[in-house]
């Protein structure tokens, strides 16, 4: 096999002010240059990482400068794919994000003065390319403005309790700033009793991080997963299905081909469907070594060679929205907690130490500390009420489920 | 150390360089699946001009005048910003203290000496006779990091840190129940991480007796004695991070709260912070230039200190500690913990575990979190009667009040070890520590 050269790159340009206790405190800006060349010959690759720019030839050269560290690779390379993707919506400049944060501290500290304020607004610009020599050339470039702040109450002795963030692609009028500082705000004073039936309302992203090693390929193949011996099982919910979904608009930054270059038909992977377990994810390697589909599902890695993994998880919607799903129950947002490990059972032990009760409308006030229980399985299965075909207090997707006080 | 730079007039700036080599070795069931070395460079700037930092971050290193003048471009000079009470504050020193050298640096460590380590292990550990093990994984790496600091005031540092680390580790499964467990050692180079092979043996035996025979505990109110590495999360998560006085700056209720002088724990109980100890936490000089100092946050149960930047320094009108700290070259410095333990005391192991009636041992725990309530996940814990360490138990959690736990604590041996397995979230950026302390008791924890 001739030698085959591929570079994998990602420039990317960031802005951002910090407050600190209602103040301006930093603006802070990276530009950023990464470059990963790859050299495929003979079943074997040879990868050079930089961190800033490099000749390219030299980048070549050193990929392959220590045979010693040569990778076994006994794939081939993807070929001939071409698609150049933007994502970018807008563009917002420094001044304008310094002028955004000053506005939104100014709403923040004119009506909600009983409480102290950190976080800002950052900016973040990023194109990712492949490049190689069978013709692949892909490239992606993406811009978000986030915005997020933290806040504390005066009389609090916590270091914060509490916060919000959302990030868009093109900056609104403040609208969703707003409703977003009103709808926590406005009535965490108050205080609310820790209802009979707890249901939890959350982004769902941190937890689908437990369903992603468990859907492991590898984890799968050596027992190392709950789910080992359970694909093409009922496991979870009727209404459960769950995705790697590369087109979601809140999928920020990311890429449509994978860590190998692999891009997937209609960009999506059913992992889950109606509670049946279809597949475990897997990239060339593990498909190869344990005989599973390929499901061209490798995390990026520009330093060594990937592995299973970037996933974008995405639960199918609900047709009802929050509010219905909720049925008249309130829910808990909650704002600080710590959950436990989960244990060989799949059970793990949660303290929400700050959390609001709302019902789907408003904020009902505040919570006092309490302890909940729940399992894995059961999260996404019998205590799973479902994810809101709307996206009110996050302005983002949420799961509702329901949890078991101790 | 030297190069040169042109600083603003009117203006505080400082430049940190850093240059790291990190190297990582993973193999599972003996098939090499990471196999990584990255050597780096890049630089963080910052200006002030009295009422705001500019930073800017590169990986082009010879970018650094260009992106120092285009802050300084931005910021408002002030004639007068040496005395601006946070640069009036900043250190001035000039030191070298570089050391690694030849076949000890890790850039210069050839991979054959990591892999020679993992054999050395795979050697002495791999056991395919017992059915629950069902793989094994292996883990070796090394981070070494050069640090070069200048102020527009004149400083000039530079300083070298360097660990390697070797693991290893078996995946259980007993009836579809898996479990991982296993042990890392850490070293300068790979070669001084051998000889622990009866460690990683007996270790494993402790996981599987775990997973065949723990049983649930029952939630409640319990007497825990906690390990050193369990003491060492509760001094790191429980205190130390309620330490860091960038929360409290103006804050009212917290400076109240907080106040010097005030008894706030046992007599038994002292936390100390230092960034010169060897150590994960080894910071001799801080990322504003400030020379670290050995900080005690707490002297037998009172509070006496707290871990400053210049500017919570300037705040609360306090010496600097040493303590401003970023993850890397993109992070803007925050206010960290360095090396940060609970010291010992003359009780022995033995003995506390002799004087506990009925309780539970926290033999080895995952992490923790800290607000006025703090949480221990734990992974291994055992039953206490009668003065015995009885059968194992699955405990998710330990939580308690800080302000209460503090002052429950009523044993402290005489046990005290130091971990460099720490690595300490805070804002979006993970930093090395160590964290240590002794085996302690506390008289009531709430145990899930």
């Amino acid at each position: 096999m001739a030698k085959i050269f591929e570079k994998q790159s990602s420039h990317e340009i960031q802005s951002s002010i910090t407050y600190e206790e209602n103040k301006p405190k930093a603006f802070d800006r990276s530009n950023t240059v990464e470059n990963s060349y790859r050299v495929y010959e003979d079943g074997k690759v040879g990868i050079f990482y930089r961190a800033g720019h490099i000749d390219d030839a030299e980048g070549f050269r050193l990929a392959t400068a220590d045979p010693e560290r040569l990778r076994p690779y006994p794939f081939m390379p993807e070929a001939g794919g071409k698609r150049d993707r933007s994502k970018v919506e807008s563009t917002f400049t420094d001044r304008e994000v310094m002028e955004t944060a000053e506005k939104y501290m100014k709403y923040l500290t004119d009506n909600y003065p009983q409480f102290t304020f950190a976080g800002g607004v950052d900016t973040r610009w990023c194109c990712q390319t492949l490049t190689n020599d069978l013709g692949t050339d892909y490239s992606n470039t993406d811009f978000a403005v986030g915005v997020g702040f933290r806040f504390k109450h005066k009389d609090s002795l916590e270091m914060i309790d509490g916060g919000f963030s959302f990030n868009l692609r093109k900056m609104d009028d403040g609208t969703v700033f707003r409703e977003m500082a009103d709808l926590y705000l406005s009535n965490y004073e108050k205080e609310a009793e820790i209802p009979e039936e707890i249901i939890i309302d959350e982004q769902y992203y941190g937890l689908l991080g437990i369903l992603s090693s468990e859907l492991n390929a590898e984890n799968l193949a050596l027992g190392a997963s709950r789910l080992s011996g359970k694909v093409g099982e009922k496991i979870f919910a009727d209404d459960f299905t769950l995705e790697h979904d590369m087109t979601d608009k809140e999928a920020w930054f990311t890429r449509f081909w994978d860590g190998e270059g692999c891009v997937l038909p209609e960009e999506k992977l059913v992992l889950i469907e109606n509670g049946v377990i279809k597949t475990g994810y897997s990239d060339k390697r593990v498909a190869d070594k344990y005989n599973v589909p390929h499901t061209r599902t490798a995390y990026h890695n520009y330093t060594d060679l990937p592995g299973p993994g970037g996933l974008n998880l995405r639960i199918k919607r609900s047709e009802k929205t929050v509010k219905e799903l909720l049925n008249g129950r309130p829910a808990v947002i909650p704002l600080q907690f710590t959950g436990s490990d989960m244990d060989a059972n799949g059970d793990m032990t949660v303290v929400i130490s700050k959390a609001l009760l709302w019902d789907g409308d408003k904020v009902l006030g505040h919570l006092p500390e309490f302890r909940v229980k729940a399992n894995f399985i059961d999260i996404f299965g019998k205590d799973f009420l479902g994810v809101g075909s709307d996206d009110p207090i996050y302005h983002d997707k949420q799961i509702l489920y329901r949890v078991h006080r101790v | 150390m030297k190069e040169t730079y042109h600083f603003p007039e009117g203006l505080y700036a400082d430049i940190r360089i850093e240059e790291t080599c990190d190297v990582r070795f993973f193999k599972l069931n003996g098939e090499l699946t990471q196999d990584k070395r990255v050597i780096e460079a890049g630089a963080k700037i910052r200006v002030y001009d009295g009422k705001l930092w500019y930073t800017a971050s590169t990986n082009e290193p010879d970018e650094i005048q260009k992106e120092l003048d285009a802050l300084a471009a931005i910021a408002t000079p002030d004639p007068d910003i040496l005395n601006n009470p946070i640069v009036r504050l900043l250190e001035v020193n000039v030191d070298d203290r570089t050391s690694l050298k030849g076949d000890t640096m890790l850039p210069n460590i050839a991979r054959d000496r990591f892999l020679t380590t993992m054999k050395y292990y795979e050697d002495r550990c791999l056991d395919t006779e017992t059915p629950e093990i069902t793989s094994w994984a292996m883990m070796s790496d090394g981070h070494y990091e050069k640090k070069t600091f200048y102020s527009s005031k004149g400083a000039a540092i530079s300083y070298d840190y360097q660990i390697c680390s070797v693991g290893y580790y078996y995946l259980f499964n007993d009836n579809g129940r898996p479990m991982e467990g296993g042990k890392r050692f850490f070293g300068l180079t790979p070669e001084d991480m051998t000889g622990h092979e009866a460690e990683v043996i007996s270790e494993k035996e402790r996981y599987l007796d775990f997973l065949k025979n723990a049983v649930d505990v029952e939630p409640g109110d319990y007497t825990c004695v906690l390990s050193p590495i369990s003491t060492a999360m509760f001094a790191h998560e429980s205190f130390g991070h309620k330490s860091e006085a960038d929360f409290m700056l103006n804050d009212k209720a917290l400076r109240d709260e907080w106040v010097l002088g005030k008894k706030v724990g046992s007599d038994l109980v002292s936390i100390v912070d230092t960034g010169d100890m060897p150590n994960h936490g080894y910071a001799p000089y801080d990322d504003e230039g400030t020379k670290s100092r050995e900080t005690w946050l707490i002297k037998d149960g009172v509070l006496t200190g707290r871990l400053h930047d210049s500017t919570s320094a300037a705040a609360l009108s306090e010496e600097l500690t040493g303590n401003c700290r970023a993850q890397d070259y993109y992070c803007r410095p925050q206010v960290r913990m360095t090396n940060t333990f609970m010291k010992g005391g003359t009780d022995s192991f033995e003995d506390i575990i002799k004087d506990t009636k009925d309780g539970i041992y926290v033999y080895m725990v995952s992490n923790g979190t800290g607000s006025s309530t703090f949480v221990l996940n734990t992974t291994i814990c055992y039953r206490i009667r009668d003065g015995k360490i009885c059968e194992p138990l699955r405990v998710h959690m330990l939580n308690g009040s800080v302000f209460k736990t503090l002052f429950d604590i009523d044993k402290v041996g005489s046990d005290f070890e130091l971990f460099d397995t720490y690595t300490c979230g805070k804002m979006g950026q993970s930093l090395r520590v160590s964290a240590g302390g002794p085996t302690i008791r506390v008289r009531t924890l709430q145990v899930n």
